[in-house]
């Protein structure tokens, strides 16, 4: 630290009395935390109580966790700091992740604006429902969660943990979809089909996990959408069935099915969904 | 002593093997050490007692609460500290955001008072130096007492330790033995562990289980006496003994049942516990 710049004498003074004002107590409080003399100089301007609130901000503030970017922007627009800090955990809404979502979409769409222009959307109409249910089912037990078994027993585990973190992700897996719906301005309203079959997907998958296990179910969910897919494919031309106006009605009818069978069984999340069988190094371990 | 922890006929099987069955028991304040072989079912009866699963028969109770209810069991949760045998980390937090995260998983979401817990925690755990460091670059015994803090954070009544001395050299082991012994004023602690000297130093109680069933209940010292009379010294390995080993001293110190006129030990825990583990063994053959 240059050693050319001390902090000056009054605002020693007012800072030892807590009456320093941002940004100069920003200045006095990094400055002191690297020079000696002006430390010294303050222990002998200080009332002793008053210094000792100051060392403890300034303690506070050094090891405090530093929010990155998303999380800030979280706690900017309203989101309460310890909610936030819980979704920084959740591996899914990390960076990496968010990028190879962005990949697949980006690739989809390219593949849909080239093979079928003008006609459907169908090859991301089919896809971007699967990537909602996939970041959901992923940021909830322990396939991506190191520390799955340690919050399962917390007091906020369970119900909550994942309404949070299903929010969180449903807002950025949607947002996603949306901008690359953006890509797709000839099919106009049509390419936002995706939108209820997605929530269903999402809505259904996470109610059956509490039977079927944080594995099994989302599969089975996902499986079931290609499996339908395809049969609509084999058996009608033209738009696939889900993506009609019946078949809109069938998926918002379904969403609004799965929320509350998701809501009915709200409490087996709250005891572990696998019997740490597929928990890594867990059982005999 | 009022007892805080009881369990009456727990089972949970895994397919065909009863990881636990049909155990019993109680707890008292203070430090009670759980041996067994591996695969007794020590873990088991830990996420059992911890509510991480539901057991498939039994009941239990925990300061008062009955975790077999939705709110018992949230309540349990907020007087519990678990530290399981394989606590997974995020490692691109630091230690300090770690148990900062735990401490939210527990409810304190006043950030200010939650910043100071986590710093008195750290602090008791020898870990302040480091709190900023990223956990992928602790050592092991580091992150053992990142997972303790974890543990201990918001102050719990009751905390279950598995293995918690796993793996550390013999000063932190002594470090993690004073941590532990502090943590057991005023609280209910069950430790489990492999390492009898473990429970010789710290416990005030001991069990001993082997194939999901509770063998032995009772004080360190009642287990050693388990071995009163039944240990003694040779110049050869006497063939009637149960296990018999060379000691540094070159003569061989034979467990089981001593011939006429041996040269009998004073016995150590340890040899409580082998006698303790072979009697319910050949109980089982019987
Ligand atoms: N998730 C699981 N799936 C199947 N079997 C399991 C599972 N967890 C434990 N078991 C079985 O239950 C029995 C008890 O296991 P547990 O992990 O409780 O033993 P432990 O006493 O903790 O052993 P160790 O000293 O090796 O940690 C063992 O036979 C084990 O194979
Ligand atoms: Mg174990």
């Amino acid at each position: 630290m240059s050693t050319t710049w001390h902090v000056p004498e009054d605002d020693l003074r007012a800072y030892t009395a807590g009456e320093l004002t941002a940004p100069r107590l920003w200045s006095a409080d990094t400055h002191l935390a690297a020079c000696a003399d002006c430390r010294a100089l303050l222990a002998r301007l200080a009332d002793p109580v008053a210094l000792d609130a100051g060392w403890e901000r300034l303690d506070a503030e050094l090891d405090a966790p530093r929010r990155g970017f998303v999380e800030s922007l979280m706690v900017r627009v309203g989101v309460a700091d310890h909610t936030a800090r819980l979704l920084t955990a959740t591996p899914v809404l990390r960076r990496s992740w968010l990028a190879a979502v962005a990949a697949v979409l980006l690739m989809t769409v390219q593949a849909t604006a080239t093979v079928s222009p003008g006609r459907s959307p169908t090859l991301f109409l089919a896809l971007a429902p699967l990537l909602p249910l996939a970041g959901v089912a992923l940021s909830y037990g322990p396939v991506l969660d190191p520390t799955y078994e340690m919050g399962v027993v917390s007091p906020l585990h369970g119900f909550r943990l994942l309404l949070i973190r299903t929010v969180a992700v449903l807002t950025v897996g949607l947002g996603l979809n949306g901008l690359a719906t953006l890509a797709l301005p000839d099919y106009g309203l049509r390419a936002l089909a995706w939108l209820l079959p997605a929530l269903a997907l999402t809505a259904t998958g996470l109610a059956l996990t509490p039977r079927l296990g944080p594995v099994v179910a989302p599969v089975l969910v996902g499986g079931a959408w290609i499996g339908l897919l395809l049969t609509a494919d084999a058996s009608g031309d033209g738009t696939l069935a889900p993506f009609t106006a019946a078949g809109q009605g069938v998926a918002g009818a379904v969403a609004a099915l799965g929320a509350g069978l998701l809501y009915l069984v709200r409490d087996r999340f709250d005891t572990s969904t696998v019997r740490f069988t597929d928990f890594r190094q867990g059982g005999a371990g | 002593m009022t007892v805080t922890v009881s369990a009456s006929g727990l089972t949970l099987r895994y397919g065909g093997t009863a990881a636990l069955d049909e155990v019993t028991l109680r707890l008292t304040e203070g430090v009670t050490g759980l041996l067994g072989p591996n695969g007794a079912g020590k873990t088991t009866l830990l996420r059992v007692l911890a509510t991480a699963v539901p057991p498939d028969r039994g009941a239990f109770s925990v300061l008062g609460h009955d975790p077999s209810t939705t709110a018992g069991r949230q309540n349990v949760r907020r007087a519990l500290g678990y530290l399981p045998q394989n606590p997974g980390f995020h490692p691109d937090f630091t230690a300090f955001e770690f148990v900062d995260y735990v401490a939210i998983l527990k409810e304190m979401t006043d950030r200010g008072a939650r910043h100071r817990e986590v710093r008195r925690i750290l602090d008791a755990v020898d870990l302040s130096e480091v709190r900023g460091r990223r956990i992928k670059r602790l050592s092991g015994g580091m992150r053992q007492r990142v997972a303790l803090a974890a543990a201990l954070v918001g102050d719990p009544g009751f905390l279950v330790l598995d293995e918690p001395t796993v793996g550390l050299d013999p000063e932190q082991r002594m470090r993690f033995r004073e941590l532990i012994a502090q943590a057991g004023e005023g609280r209910t602690v069950l430790l489990s562990t492999h390492q009898t000297e473990d429970v010789a130093m710290l416990c005030h109680r001991v069990i001993v289980m082997a194939q999901g069933r509770l063998r032995f209940e009772g004080t360190p010292a009642e287990l050693t006496a388990q071995a009163a009379g039944r240990v003694w010294s040779s110049a050869e390995r006497d063939p009637a003994a149960r296990a018999g080993w060379r000691t540094g001293l070159g003569t061989f110190r034979n467990v089981g049942d001593p011939p006429e006129g041996a040269d009998l030990l004073e016995p150590t825990l340890e040899d409580g516990y082998l006698l303790t583990l072979d009697d319910a063994s050949a109980e089982v053959a019987a």
